[in-house]
């Protein structure tokens, strides 16, 4: 089916109308997207500048600089506690910064907030999804806030609940879905108006298998046409298979930030994951025991 | 573990004041409420026993403690409480034996701030004849279990609550639970008002005697038990007192049924798919005040709690009929005015407050969901009240239906629609902004309905309080407008006082709209963190 128009993306000040999916061959899992992106390298997608945020007398974020570029899939990745999630939520406009800004293209979130939120969509850690609302509802929903023309948007929800897999229960209530299909429909009210930019976090934590591959097929498309995805995840192996640049966070700080071959080349180790843990210092706490953990359990 | 359990509510409760600004500013404000509260109602009581003598007085306790313990377990159900349950659910993997369980459960119960107001209530009782040394070994204990029943009580019958909340079918039947209660209370009470009016409080005690009735209805037993060692006769009270702990244990073994029950069953699912639903929001206009309106409508039928406040309109339908069937002196003076449909809007005023000045703590987490959305601030705000307009429109009209009915005169009901809209508008005008300054913190859903219940936030009841007399306020010209086209030689055309109504609503509301959404669009950040349940 061919989807014109869509939500109005201006980055620079180039407008982005013209960003156009075809969504097609559902019934065989796959989707085929075209795409005419307006983005350009000089505009960062993504943006924070000396972004802090202080909790009591912790810095959950701590004067963070993040540039990522149209395009990328950029994978945050951090420990429990490191400022991922809070990064994310000064980002989209949920959580006030304590100083600094952060933005998405050519606007500033604090001070274009409306702007920012049209061009973003977001898959939350947390499921903070209406649970009285019917997954079909609360696609529609999500469209109609994003102003998708009604027919395109019950088009889209339709193809967007028959490739995830949750047709059947699509007049059911979101509450009295289990995790996966929670997550799948949180997705799915991510991308349904196409957002340029994506912030999922922990977007395969309960996905069964097959559809965590087409999520992640749609995703890897979704970035080569032009749209930005900002990824959090403690899957190492598939942040390596997926992203493009990966940003370590630790303690709110920026530790390093490079492609994933880049990373381990500079850590001197073979995976995605051993360059996170010794980034992160992880070696040591691999050293840590509990002695009387170590006999069998009474 | 019994005492690790009023520990843990201890620690939360301080832990609460500490990282919560509602709590630490409301909390003074609350427990200053319930001291006075509770000094009022200890007066009363002390000059009752002081002036009561022999089988009145017995009598008189008998009833109080029955309406003590009655209050104590319903009013939890029927308003939001202003204490918390720790939920059975977290508790549900740990290796606790049930019966320390339940015990744990009570001994939490104990530490809550209400609490003030029933031990001060249940340690004047005792201490009234302190001078006997022996009355005070029966009377003590006989406090004790009945402290203890009420509190076991209080639980017990929030996990009822919960557990009929559980199913599809109970969701469906709580309206008229809750109706039942509110109508049983307000029946109840004013049977009660009116026999003591009528013939004084030792004569009414005496002529319906319930002390006979100790062994049978529990939290008479404690009671007896009480006057019993007052007079002297030591082996009833004893008795007395075996059969209250008797009750008590009765309770709580029905309490820990119930709770058994509600840990190991899931919550039955909602209604199947139907063919309408699973066509989500596509029929109707799409626009987002009108997506966000319909969103809210599909809300007050399908969230038990917002259906519990919307309930409340059924109670004051019931509160009404009750009163004419009663015949309190309060309604039956209107009984035969033809403008009773008019007070209509004032009744449903009432029902509105909880979601009017509460538009985004329904939310709850969904708020991080909703203003992530490129909705403008103004829109939603539109989008919801809306919603309650439409509710409340709706709810008028029926109630105004009922008293024209009931007054057999509907000569002003023509006029109720304009008063109606006007009223709602200056409700609505206060409450977006009110939403916006002090959104409530409502309890998340646990395995007891009423767990978590003070995470609403006590700042909010003060501002909802002061919001309540600024709508009274805005209020003055338009009923005395009305007051002077229905009564008082009509002095004022319906017609004016209908177009005026509407005027003044439509500007306090626009006035208001303007104000809330540039207030909205500058403090996303505090609603989304204050109504965020954790």
């Amino acid at each position: 089916m061919q989807n014109a128009g869509g939500p109005d993306f201006a980055f620079n000040g180039k407008s982005a109308s013209a960003l156009t999916f075809t969504w097609s061959a559902v019934d065989t899992g796959v989707v085929i997207i075209s795409i005419d992106h307006p983005f350009d390298d000089v505009t960062p997608a993504v943006w924070t500048r000396d972004l802090v945020r202080r909790f009591g007398k912790k810095n959950a974020v701590d004067g963070l600089d993040l540039s990522i570029r149209p395009g990328e899939f950029y994978g945050l990745l951090g420990q429990n506690g490191a400022g991922k999630t809070t990064t994310i939520r000064m980002i989209v406009g949920l959580l006030r910064p304590t100083s600094g800004s952060a933005g998405i293209g050519e606007f500033d979130t604090w001070k274009s907030p409306l702007e920012v939120k049209k061009r973003i969509g977001v898959l939350p850690e947390e499921f903070n999804l209406y649970e009285r609302l019917t997954g079909a509802e609360l696609l529609d929903f999500t469209a109609a806030m994003h102003n998708v023309p009604k027919k395109e948007a019950v088009a889209r929800r339709d193809d967007l609940l028959a490739m995830l897999d949750l047709e059947a229960d699509a007049g059911k209530l979101v509450g009295d879905y289990s995790r996966g299909m929670r997550k799948k429909v949180a997705l799915a009210a991510a991308i349904i108006a196409r957002p340029p930019v994506l912030f999922l976090d922990e977007p395969f934590e309960g996905v069964d298998a097959v559809s965590a591959r087409l999520i992640r097929r749609l995703l890897s498309r979704y970035t080569e046409l032009g749209a930005t995805v900002v990824f959090s995840s403690h899957e190492m192996h598939l942040v390596e298979k997926l992203c493009t640049r990966i940003g370590i966070m630790s303690h709110g700080k920026l530790l390093l930030e490079d492609t994933p071959e880049g990373l381990c080349r500079r850590m001197g180790v073979e995976t995605v994951e051993d360059a996170f843990i010794a980034a992160v210092g992880g070696e040591d706490e691999e050293k840590k025991s509990l002695p009387w953990f170590e006999s069998s359990p009474a | 573990m019994v005492r690790e359990l009023a520990g843990l509510k201890a620690r939360l409760f301080w832990n609460g004041i500490r990282a919560d600004r509602q709590r630490r500013i409301g909390l003074p404000l609350i427990a200053a409420l319930v001291t006075w509260l509770a000094w009022t109602l200890v007066t009363a009581h002390i000059d009752q026993l002081t002036t009561l003598e022999g089988t009145a007085r017995n009598e008189y306790l008998a009833w109080a403690a029955l309406v003590i313990f009655v209050a104590w377990v319903a009013l939890p159900v029927v308003i939001f409480p202003l204490d918390e349950n720790i939920d059975p659910q977290q508790l549900a993997t740990l290796p606790i034996p049930r019966p320390r369980l339940v015990a744990g459960l009570i001994a939490a119960g104990l530490v809550s701030v209400p609490i003030i107001a029933l031990v001060a209530v249940v340690g004047s009782t005792v201490a009234h004849r302190a001078g006997s040394n022996l009355a005070s070994v029966i009377s003590l204990p006989a406090a004790a279990i009945f402290v203890v029943m009420a509190v076991a009580g209080s639980q017990g019958f929030t996990t009822l609550m919960s557990a009929v909340l559980h199913s599809r079918r109970g969701r469906d039947l709580a309206v008229f639970v809750i109706m039942g209660i509110g109508l049983a209370s307000f029946g109840g009470y004013q049977l009660v008002r009116t026999t003591v009016d009528q013939m004084g409080v030792a004569t009414a005690a005496l002529s319906h005697p319930l002390d006979y009735l100790w062994w049978l209805v529990p939290p008479v037993a404690p009671a007896h038990a009480v006057t019993a060692a007052w007079d002297g006769r030591w082996l009833e009270a004893v008795v007395a007192v075996v059969v209250a702990l008797a009750w008590t244990l009765l309770i709580v073994v029905g309490w820990e049924r119930v709770l058994r029950w509600l840990l190991v069953t899931p919550r039955q699912e909602s209604a199947p798919a139907t063919a309408r639903r699973k066509v989500g929001f596509s029929r109707g206009r799409w626009e987002v005040p009108f997506i966000v309106a319909r969103k809210e409508l599909r809300f007050y039928l399908r969230d038990p709690r917002q259906r519990l406040v919307w309930t409340g309109t059924v109670i004051f339908v019931g509160l009404a009929i009750a009163a004419i069937v009663v015949g309190s002196d309060g309604f039956a003076r209107f009984r035969d005015r033809d403008w009773l449909p008019m007070v209509a809007p004032v009744l449903v005023l009432m029902v509105g407050l909880p979601i009017a000045l509460n538009q985004f703590g329904w939310e709850r987490n969904a708020a991080s969901y909703l203003f992530a959305l490129p909705a403008r601030p103004r829109a939603v705000i539109v989008g919801k009240n809306l919603a309650a307009m439409t509710g409340l429109l709706v709810e008028t009209l029926f109630l105004g239906t009922l008293l024209a009915w009931f007054s057999s005169s509907w000569r002003w009901m023509p006029l109720l629609l304009p008063v109606a809209l006007g009223t709602i508008c200056c409700l609505l005008a206060v409450g977006n902004i009110v939403s916006i300054l002090t959104p409530l913190r409502l309890p998340r859903e646990g395995t007891d309905m009423f767990a978590q219940a003070t995470e609403q936030g006590l700042l909010a009841l003060l501002s909802q309080v002061i919001s309540f007399f600024t709508i009274g306020l805005l209020l003055v010209l338009p009923a005395s407008f009305t007051v002077l086209t229905v009564d008082f030689g009509h002095v004022i055309s319906p017609w004016v006082t209908g177009a005026f109504a509407i005027g003044w609503g439509a500007f306090w509301y626009a006035l208001s709209l303007g104000v809330s959404g540039w207030l909205l669009h500058r403090r996303v950040p505090e609603v989304v963190g204050w109504v965020q349940v954790y």
